[in-house]
């Protein structure tokens, strides 16, 4: 026996089982997403997202309210940084400036040019506009900026509000909206799903006529209708609330139809029979029993669940019911693009797009590897 | 053949039920907007240079019926609901099922035929998805059935518009051209929407199909794996007729079954597609009543006929089921 422990092979191969053995659940989950590449991918993506949402306003040179609009360079082509011109390189990116003008040569209307003879350089944590990082702590350095002017590296749209700085705060604000309408829809179902699946009978029979009833209404119409009764005079960050709140309370059936399932499963095992013969209350047992046993599809269900929110966010918004302008949302900023003129001139308007496509993608290809990866199962089937 | 009626009266009268529950929860909403009909109509009267009072209100609100307790009013709105008539427009000043008619009809077909079409691509494409081995053609079409799930339908609808005028020179807008728009219908007018529908049908039926796709090959590799494929294989059936005759047939039944919610998926996206393309259909005028004037009893008409097709429809495929599988009849007629 003992000489057998020295072989390295069986040695390893022993502490690896061990390890399996000994592993929490987080642990053997974490164990079979990293498998998973294109989910991996994605994780990656979205913490990317994540951060650069995070620090939106640092990473944005200005700000993407009317307060920060370039008056000059309306609907404004995307100026990308520059390393070599007809005058050489330099190590340092630029871009040409573009200046306006005005004469009897332009038939005395405005026109923009851009000045292939002058660089402009890029400057790093400059100062700029004023924000809160987290929301605390007050700030005015950025990560970039130009010596003078703009610079804009996705263009600007019809108020010459800078594109790129929209479209960071633009997923920030998708990202909270999604999370709000979650957590609200995750903690209605928690309780109509859980009180469904604990009790069973004829209350479950009656709330899942209730929650079936309400999953056949088609939910965006229902989102409009509701959306639609929001006075016009609320402010934009009410407005923001009250959006993401409906959201979640017509997000709960799917939610709380799959809770119902877990429980209806669960409910019949010997440990819940023990917990209730000694003496746990019904609350209790649905707390401390039962919600762990499946915390993990839940999870997963809740990751799922975050892209739809996001984009019947973005809908409600591109129909002008959502979020309004000093919100930045994919759909605010989408509002204007189905016009010919922005189809057939202004293209980089749909630049944020893939930014949001991205966003999306990647919640539901980590949703995907962690409901693989949460199925205790998974391994067995391939 | 007694207790197949059975079924299908059970399911009809959960169906009812289902209505019932969605009528009080749309009439509800349209009970919680600010301002009623009665002050609707006087305060048009007050902008035609009129003055009105309170007691004129009043006097109105009892004219309408409005003074009645909810609950009667909504019961007499459900009776009318089912025969077809959901009462006037307050805005419009317009019977809504006039307003409604043709329209409703038109959207539903064209979102009927997305399902048809989701379902003609994804059946075969999901059954060849789930028999092959070859990694490559499942990872494409993995992540193009994603690509359908994360890419809203209004973002496809535009940049099908953006190709098209950048390349072709036409908006693609529309259900009719200028000439067959107010006509009568006849076979050119119908060939005329055919050819304008298309697009609507492909855009609205993308996330159908990629949702669809990804059900048919979850379904078809559960099944192919197991044991009486392989018996079936061993018999010597294989190629086509073996994923047809076996594994296929037992994962129509969730297929069918799921038919009512894709018709839901398809109805969300309606509207905003139908703003995009500016199809004078029921989904633009759902935008144009809330959006624009707060129209409730249009509203609360399109959405309640909308449900209501969906459950028509899942009552459908729950009767289809019955006759199609022995398993779902043995077990009702028992």
């Amino acid at each position: 026996m003992t000489t057998e422990t020295t072989n390295p092979a069986t040695d390893s191969d022993q502490k690896a089982k061990e390890a399996y053995f000994t592993a929490s659940q987080g642990q053997l989950i974490w164990a079979r997403f990293k498998k998973q590449r294109s989910a991996m991918i994605a994780a990656w993506v979205l913490i990317g997202l994540l951060i650069s949402g995070i620090f939106a306003s640092f990473l944005s040179p200005y700000d993407p309210t009317v307060a920060g609009r370039d008056k000059d360079y309306l609907n404004g082509a995307p100026q990308l940084p520059q390393f070599c011109d007809g005058n050489g390189c330099s190590l340092r990116p630029f871009i040409h400036p573009v200046e306006r003008e005005r004469s009897l040569a332009t038939n005395f209307r405005w026109v923009t040019k851009v000045n292939e003879d002058k660089r402009v350089y890029f400057t790093f944590m400059p100062k700029g506009w004023d924000y809160k990082l987290f929301g605390l702590i007050p700030m005015d350095r950025h990560l970039f900026g130009v010596e003078e002017g703009y610079v804009h590296l996705f263009g600007t749209d019809a108020t010459g509000k800078d594109i790129y700085s929209r479209t960071l705060h633009a997923i920030w604000t998708s990202m909270q909206v999604g999370t709000i309408g979650v957590v609200i829809a995750f903690v209605l179902a928690l309780i109509i799903g859980g009180i469904s699946g604990y009790y069973g009978g004829w209350i479950d029979s009656f709330i899942q006529m209730i929650t079936d009833a309400v999953r056949t209404v088609p939910a965006i119409p229902l989102f409009m209708a509701i959306a639609a009764f929001i006075p016009q005079e609320w402010s934009a960050e009410t407005r923001f609330f009250i959006i993401s709140m409906i959201l979640g309370l017509i997000g709960w059936p799917t939610l709380a139809r799959r809770v119902r399932t877990h429980l209806l499963t669960e409910r019949n095992q010997e440990y819940v029979l023990a917990a209730q013969l000694c003496g746990a209350s019904p609350g209790h047992v649905i707390r401390r029993h039962l919600l762990p046993s499946f915390t993990s599809y839940i999870i997963v269900d809740l990751v799922i669940s975050f892209p739809y929110m996001v984009l019947s966010e973005t809908a409600l918004s591109f129909i002008g019911l959502g979020l309004k302008d000093p919100v930045n949302s994919l759909g605010v900023m989408l509002q204007s693009v189905t016009s010919a003129d922005v189809l057939l001139n202004y293209q980089w308007y749909f630049i944020p797009v893939i930014f949001f496509i991205a966003l999306v993608m990647a919640f539901v290809f980590v949703g995907d590897g962690l409901r693989d990866a949460a199925d205790p199962y998974s391994d067995s089937h391939k | 053949m007694l207790g197949f009626m059975r079924f299908v009266a059970t399911r009809a009268a959960m169906a009812l039920v289902t209505l019932v529950i969605v009528s009080l929860v749309v009439f509800s909403l349209m009970e919680l907007v600010p301002g009623d009909c009665a002050e609707r109509y006087l305060a048009f009267k007050n902008t035609q240079g009129s003055g009105i009072s309170v007691a004129d209100i009043e006097a109105e609100r009892v004219r309408l019926g409005l003074d009645r307790p909810f609950l009667e009013r909504w019961a007499s709105w459900l009776v009318n609901a089912f025969r077809g008539d959901f009462g006037d427009s307050c805005i419009l000043r317009l019977n809504i099922s006039q307003l409604l008619g043709d329209k409703f009809w038109l959207s539903l077909s064209i979102c009927l035929a997305s399902l048809l079409l989701a379902y003609a691509i994804a059946l075969p494409v999901g059954i060849i998805a789930a028999a092959s081995h070859n990694t490559v053609l499942n990872n494409v079409l993995r992540f193009v059935s994603y690509l359908g799930l994360a890419m809203p339908n209004f973002l496809l609808a535009l940049i099908i518009m953006l190709i098209s005028t950048v390349y072709f020179g036409d908006t693609l807008t529309g259900l009719f051209s200028d000439h067959y728009r107010d006509a009568p219908w006849s076979w050119g007018k119908f060939v005329d929407m055919l050819s304008h529908a298309w697009l609507p049908v492909f855009i609205l039926g993308w996330s159908a199909t990629a949702f669809a796709l990804q059900t048919v090959r979850a379904l078809m590799s559960d099944e192919i794996g197991k044991l009486y494929v392989t018996a079936a294989s061993a018999r010597g059936v294989h190629g086509r007729k073996l994923l047809w005759r076996y594994p296929a047939r037992h994962a129509l039944g969730p297929i069918i079954n799921s038919l009512g919610f894709d018709l839901n998926r398809i109805f969300n996206e309606l509207p905003i597609v139908a703003l995009i393309l500016t199809l004078t259909e029921a989904g633009s005028l759902l935008i144009e009543a809330l959006a624009r004037s707060n129209d409730q009893q249009l509203a609360g008409a399109i959405i309640f006929m909308l449900t209501a097709s969906i459950v028509t429809l899942n009552f459908a495929t729950d009767v289809l089921l019955a006759v199609l599988d022995p398993r779902v009849r043995k077990s009702i007629i028992r």
